[in-house]
């Protein structure tokens, strides 16, 4: 049985359930290194996951989906950006309220607009295509991971990379830095603290945006209330576990997307789902505890 | 007409006239010195001058042309650059990435680097302020990040450069590097306004000084033709006298520590530091900000973990207890800080003057708050020490920083605690508010407590203690009684020197 | 003359700050009127539904019932609000309690009376456990409690399902349940004819003594003080890690306490995810950050979230709007709010 455990499958798996996460997360990432604590990961993932499906239904084409969501996601964050980067009202307090607004919201419109309620799904709309890089496509277990996804999973590792480059060797990465870590520093050298957290959370929907999309429309084609489950939340932590550096929040949401992963394959075996579905949350405060532990003996604790 | 001009400025602040019809000229490398008491309006003035506000009446005038300046940007931008005393720095971003912030040197849409480095060290070399690129801010002492926060000012091309109370933080010798740095950026036609309140400095280093006390020019001085104390009538109005303590016999060990020492980030910021402080006297340590005073006073409070060693109060090894131990033992603090620690801002003043007493008669019987005897316990203080308050539940944040000392204080001696540790007690606060705290803790002084005086002042420190320790990096260097202690002793050790 | 003047002045001095909320309620109702007008709905008819379904006649003990188990989550919510905490976790605290009071109730051997008064205890105990271990994770390990506090909701909903769905099992049903408590171990209708049950006295106890220690105890003090600055209430020789434990522990132990009297009280049976249905700790989330954690303005919002959810439930039933709708406002009345700063300003 064994040998059969980590198959192809499970690979494949591991990278369609790493994919959103990794997309919040460098949205969560861009908004802790702009000194913003962005916790409607989950709510604007949930916005764009319906927004998809519903683009797609009524305007009859994937684009049509891919700009719902985006758009859809970026309006959604509007009130973030406004609320949190222009009027400097309580993060945490926004945060949850936006996540519950983005939930009733779309329950409500799933009632309304397509008549059901639980679950949405139609046949006919089409999903994310996937796309085969040679080469790659034909490598044994890795070969559909890694070779043959669709291009928003393609585009996060992308993401990250360029987010990386961005923060560290660009003048608008210095300055969004600078803004983050001493915001009366850099504006008293000019930099316009509104204006970039502004943007950033803008941006921040979009690729939240895009996380949705992967949800509802990246492998199976439908939209459910509450899809995201708490990926969004599973993206803060992987922030919080990467200090916002991208290529350790990365890492992280590898981690929690292949504990996923294992859930589901475990699973599988016959391990009752409802303890394997708690896989990776159980994994992700495993890990946030020993990070705890190993930062409380490098700083020395304070009483 | 002058380089730079202040005409006619005044500027008022809900009702009190900050700056009165004040006058300043000033000529191309000149180094100029401002000076006053605190709350003469120094500050206030040359927040004018760097475009943080705006005057109430008057304008300046800057080569001949009239200056309207909306914000500091448009300040940096017509050449007037600003160190002021809290630096404004990115501790975890590198010293080049700090000084070229926002003007970055571009290799296409890249910042590059190479330059940026190469640009800064010219700069560095040309006006002699040594200084590592790549360092980390985080890791530099504070001499260093003054000589980063001028620099950041000369890369942006300032021809004026205001310096606000810039030895505050630096030791002795410092100073005296900080002061050839300004005759040499004089010399190259800098132009430097000196603002402090310290008559050493200005008589070493200024060519021309202006005096206000209360709003207005009191006087306008040429250095080489004037002397201390005609400096101190024009600022003060009469020749300066500070309280000083009588010699007294010290009591009995009411505060000690042995061999204290406390690690953060792998590093000893307090290194065996042994020390006693008695009934009846006042124990100063001199010492720069950043050589671990705050952590010995965090470790001596119960906020922070020891390493080794221990702490006694009135005898009881209190080392590893909580902070209600050790307060409950006989200790209070003024803590420095007083808005971020030392009180609620949204809290009002009963409930800012009942921290502490909270759970003791007569402001709590068996757990439950006793309410009104909370607000006259509330009044009683307030009337005690002359604050100014509108009422007993009015938030504290909208108090000055005089006032909010006074709760500070008043609330800490209310415990009438046999150990009482002070820290920067009188940092931005009134001459009016310091005379009274020092008056306090000369009373607490009489009264037989023991007193720890932890100060950057070192007029202060010779001012009322009766012993002088100084801390080198995390140690305690040299100690001195009163009498054998002078500025310039205490400031050979506080930068690590010895007496050979 | 001078009295009018200081009575003016007191008066707005206490109506001042609620205008904010008066505004924020106008701009929720506005949004939704907007809503439902968009999708075809009439916004008076809408509104109509609402109030009439929350006060008319039953409906009033209807909302009465609802509020009891809201006003408890609010509770939980509110006390470490106080201290500026965020409890997320009250989903998974309400769902051991309730299986927790089940399984006592069930199969503890005692008699009806006391096997009531344990499943009771019982869910206060393992609710007050399970956050304490959150607590844990942010004494010890730093953990932020915002997210331990989430993260173990889900193993603890997990836990619950899988108990009711295996050992626990009641095959006549339909559902994943447990068999139906007798009805001596249940708590009786305290209205006889209305769904308010005994569970009511409990909460009030509950709220009353919230509320009387925040304002009248050393304790409530500490909690308050802390809440408006951490490093002075520190400074000031408040425990902080035994105030977090202590105030998760009780914030644990009302959401059990509120998990058992849904079970006991009104569904008298353990069903997988019926407990979290009506998203009570959501809303009591809500209704704590309305009021700042400040325990009577807490409980007030609770009852009229009550209200609100009361009146949404009717006017689905009867112009087919999406009871949804009413999250949909409260949600958009607390942004408005946070918005406009009048929730914790950002420091």
């Amino acid at each position: 049985m064994t040998y059969a455990f980590f198959n192809a499958t499970f690979f494949d798996q591991a990278v369609l359930g790493i994919t959103p996460i990794l997309l919040a997360a460098m949205a969560g990432t861009l908004s802790e290194r702009v000194g913003l604590f962005n916790i409607a990961l989950e709510g604007q993932m949930l916005v764009g996951a319906f927004a998809a499906v519903a683009g797609s239904h009524f305007g009859g084409s994937l684009q049509a989906g891919v700009l719902s969501a985006v758009a859809a996601a970026v309006v959604f964050s509007s009130l973030l950006a406004v609320g949190s980067a222009l009027l400097r009202g309580n993060d945490i307090v926004i945060g949850i309220s936006l996540n519950l607004l983005a939930a009733g919201l779309t329950s409500f419109l799933l009632r309304t607009l397509f008549g059901v309620s639980g679950t949405f799904s139609d046949s006919a709309m089409l999903g994310l295509p996937r796309l085969s890089i040679p080469g790659v496509a034909s490598l044994p277990l890795l070969g559909s991971a890694l070779g043959h996804q669709n291009f928003l999973v393609y585009f996060s590792w992308i993401l990250v990379a360029a987010i990386t480059v961005f923060l560290n060797r660009t003048p608008w990465g210095l300055r969004l830095r600078g803004i983050g870590e001493q915001p009366a520093a850099a504006v008293a050298l000019g930099a316009d603290a509104t204006r970039y957290r502004f943007l950033v959370t803008l941006l921040g929907g979009a690729l939240c945006g895009l996380a949705g999309l992967q949800l509802s429309l990246g492998s199976l084609t439908l939209f459910s209330e509450n899809m995201t489950a708490g990926r969004g939340w599973i993206a803060v932590a992987a922030v919080m576990l990467g200090r916002a550096r991208p290529l350790a929040v990365a890492a992280s949401c590898v981690l929690f997307g292949l504990s996923d992963a294992l859930g589901l394959r475990l699973q599988g075996e016959g391990l009752p789902n409802q303890i394997t579905d708690s896989a990776p949350y159980v994994v992700t405060l495993a890990a946030l505890v020993i990070a705890g532990l190993r930062q409380r003996r490098l700083t020395g604790a304070v009483t | 007409m002058a380089y730079l001009e202040m005409i006619d400025i005044v500027k008022r602040y809900s009702g009190v006239l900050a700056n009165d019809h004040v006058d300043l000229a000033v000529e191309r490398g000149e180094i100029h010195a401002v000076m006053g008491e605190n709350g003469a309006g120094k500050s206030t003035l040359m927040s004018i001058l760097y475009g943080l506000q705006s005057p109430d009446q008057g304008y300046l005038r800057f080569k001949g042309s009239t200056l309207l300046l909306q914000s500091p940007l448009d300040a940096i931008a017509h050449g007037i650059g600003m160190v002021r005393q809290a630096f404004r720095l990115f501790e975890s971003l590198s010293v080049w990435e700090n000084i070229v912030y926002r003007r970055e040197p571009r290799r296409g849409i890249f910042v590059d680097g190479a330059r940026a480095r190469a640009q800064v060290q010219e700069l560095a070399r040309r006006h002699g302020l040594p200084i590592d690129p790549m360092a980390r801010v985080a890791h530099l002492p504070v001499g260093v990040r003054q000589r980063l926060e001028i620099l950041k000012a000369l890369y942006r091309e300032a021809q004026v450069l205001i310096l606000d109370e810039p030895t505050a933080v630096l030791t002795p010798a410092e100073v005296a590097t900080l002061f050839t740095v300004m005759k040499s950026l004089a010399a190259s036609g800098c132009t430097i306004l000196l603002v402090t309140h310290k008559l050493n400095e200005v008589m070493a280093v200024s060519d021309r000084i202006t005096v206000l006390r209360n709003g207005r020019v009191a006087e306008r001085l040429v250095t080489a033709e004037t002397n201390p104390n005609a400096i101190v009538r024009a600022m003060t109005g009469h020749p300066v006298t500070l309280q000083t303590s009588k010699p007294r016999e010290p009591g009995t060990v009411k505060l000690e520590a042995r061999g204290l020492t406390v690690e953060q980030h792998g590093r000893r910021v307090v290194d065996d530091v042994s020390l006693t402080v008695r009934g009846g006297e006042i124990v100063g340590i001199a010492g720069v900000a950043g050589n671990g005073q705050s952590e010995l006073i965090e470790a001596l409070m119960g906020l922070t973990v020891v390493a080794q060693g221990s702490v006694y109060l009135q005898g009881r090894n209190v080392t590893h207890d909580s902070v209600a131990a050790h307060r409950a033992s006989g200790l209070s603090y003024i803590a420095e800080d007083r808005a971020r620690t030392a009180s609620a801002a949204a809290a009002s003043a009963t409930d800012n003057l009942a921290m502490g007493f909270h759970c003791q008669p007569p402001l709590a019987h068996r757990g439950l708050l006793q309410q009104k005897a909370m607000r006259k316990w509330a009044r009683g203080l307030i009337e005690q020490f002359d604050i100014k308050i509108a009422s007993v539940d009015t938030a504290v944040g909208t108090l000055s920083g005089g006032n909010l000392q006074k709760i500070v204080t008043a609330r800490e001696l209310a415990h009438n605690a046999p150990v009482l540790i002070a820290e920067q007690p009188t940092r931005g606060v009134d001459v009016g508010a310091i005379s009274f705290i020092h008056g306090e803790l000369l009373r607490e002084r009489e009264r037989g407590h023991a007193i720890l005086l932890v100060s950057a002042e070192l007029s202060e420190i010779l001012a009322l203690a009766d012993r002088i320790l100084v801390m080198y990096e995390g140690r305690i260097v040299a100690e001195f009684a009163r009498a054998d202690a002078d500025e310039a002793t205490l400031g050979l050790y506080m930068a690590g020197g010895t007496r050979s | 003359m001078r009295i009018a003047a200081g009575v003016r002045s007191h008066l707005s001095r206490r109506v001042a700050p609620l205008l904010p909320i008066v505004g924020a309620v106008a701009v929720g109702f506005g949004v939704c009127g907007l809503i439902a007008l968009w999708v075809g709905l009439s916004p008076s008819l809408m509104f109509r539904q609402l109030l009439q379904g929350a006060v008319e006649g039953p409906q009033l003990f209807e909302t009465v019932a609802r509020a009891v188990p809201l006003v408890g989550m609010t509770l939980a919510a509110a006390i470490p609000l106080r201290a500026g905490i965020v409890n997320l976790g009250a989903d998974g605290q309400l769902a051991l309690g309730g299986c927790a009071a089940a399984i006592v109730a069930l199969y503890f051997p005692a008699p009806d009376l006391v096997r009531l008064g344990m499943a009771l205890a019982a869910a206060m105990v393992v609710g007050a456990c399970y956050a304490a271990l959150a607590a844990a994770g942010e004494i010890l390990a730093g953990v932020p409690l915002l997210l331990s506090t989430w993260l173990l909701t889900y193993p603890a909903k997990g836990l619950c399902g899988y108990l009711v769905r295996t050992p626990l099992r009641d095959p006549s049903t339909a559902w994943p349940s447990t068999a139906r408590i007798a009805v001596g171990a249940r708590l009786g209708h305290l209205i006889p004819g209305t769904p308010v049950n005994q569970g009511f006295l409990l909460i009030a106890l509950v709220a009353i003594a919230v509320i009387f220690l925040d304002r009248h105890s050393s304790m409530g003090f500490e909690l308050r003080l802390r809440g408006l600055n951490e490093r002075f209430a520190r400074y000031g020789g408040v425990a902080l890690n035994r105030q977090t434990l202590g105030v998760m522990i009780a914030s644990g132990a009302i959401a059990g306490l509120v998990g058992a009297i849904m079970v006991l009280g009104s569904q008298f049976r353990y069903t997988d995810g019926a407990l979290t249905a009506p998203q009570y700790s959501w809303s009591g989330t809500l209704a704590a950050l309305l009021a700042g954690g400040e325990p009577v303005g807490s409980v007030i919002a609770a009852v009229l979230f009550a209200a609100l959810q009361t009146g949404g439930f009717a006017m689905e039933r009867s112009v087919e709007i999406p009871r949804v709708l009413t999250m949909v406002l409260q949600s958009v009345i607390i942004l408005f709010l946070a918005m406009r700063g009048a929730i914790w300003k950002r420091a």
